[in-house]
């Protein structure tokens, strides 16, 4: 089972996913993990195979402005495709806002 | 009839909003216009995406940066797929050419305009206000701006729709 939880910082989704999905485990902050993948010059989509089986939550980025700094606006893209790529081979997703989650898949 | 798709950065708008306009224009006479300049790596690394995506698809292509109002199509057509209003804007604000502090009045017209040349017009959008950051004025300006154009396109919209991830969501309609 995989499952997806996406919103913005600090809405409760880390702690939707330990009261839902309490079997799974548990990986936070996907948007950190691709920042510093980057960082060390590695390609963030490869880490979709070790996410499968696994309860995911990462912070929607993509919904400001665009950065004027190439890595910056690096670091939104691979997020958010990679984002695409796990939400289609996830079980479920959710999207938490202020502790309320809804299920979008 | 129009259709407004939104989404943040590599949401899945693009491909959400071309098969959108597949199922509203079947008969395959659809117009894909282009408002990304083709202005550094990434705008080019996101043009070849696109290109790549209506690929097959029956798409013909006009590219046009300002003046949409005043852009007529070769003839009329069933559907016409417009990518993207916050780079329309941005061009309408901020190129020597643009319509300058008249720029959103400038995108609203020009889709008005698209949409008596088709059946269907869907016209794909931007998430850009969920930041939390203060921006300098010029900026900020454009944000108001984008999210005017957002209000009123969604107000008299027939459906809005969110990608989120790759998964669309319908907001209305």
């Amino acid at each position: 089972m995989t499952v997806l939880i996406v919103g913005g910082a600090y809405q409760g989704k880390a702690a939707f996913a330990k009261k839902q999905y309490p079997e799974l485990p548990l990986v936070c902050n996907l948007h950190q993990k691709v920042r510093e993948t980057l960082e060390t010059g590695g390609d963030p989509q490869a880490l979709l195979p070790e996410l499968l089986g696994k309860a995911v939550t990462c912070d929607e980025i993509g919904c400001g402005v665009v950065p004027i700094e190439p890595f910056e606006e690096r670091w939104r893209e691979e997020t958010g495709r990679l984002c695409c790529a796990l939400a289609a081979r996830a079980d479920a997703v959710y999207r938490v806002w202020a502790c309320i989650p809804q299920k979008i898949k | 009839m129009l259709i407004l798709v939104t989404g943040g950065a590599a949401s899945g708008k693009s491909v959400h909003a071309e098969r959108l306009l597949c199922e509203a224009a079947p008969r395959g006479e659809r117009l894909y216009v282009a408002a990304m300049q083709p202005f550094g790596e990434a705008a080019q690394r996101r043009i070849a995406r696109h290109r790549e995506l209506r690929k097959g698809k029956g798409f013909e292509t006009a590219e046009r940066y300002t003046g949409l109002a005043q852009f007529i199509p070769p003839r009329r057509f069933e559907g016409i797929l417009l990518e993207c209003l916050s780079n329309l804007l941005a061009n309408e604000m901020f190129s020597p050419d643009g319509a300058g502090e008249a720029a959103a009045g400038a995108v609203m017209d020009g889709v008005s305009a698209l949409e008596a040349h088709c059946g269907t017009l869907v016209a794909v959008t931007n998430e850009i206000f969920l930041d939390g950051v203060a921006y300098p004025e010029e900026t900020a300006r454009y944000i108001r701006a984008l999210a005017e154009v957002n209000r009123a396109l969604a107000g008299r919209a027939d459906a809005v729709y969110e990608s989120v991830c790759g998964i669309l969501c319908q907001i209305k309609g």
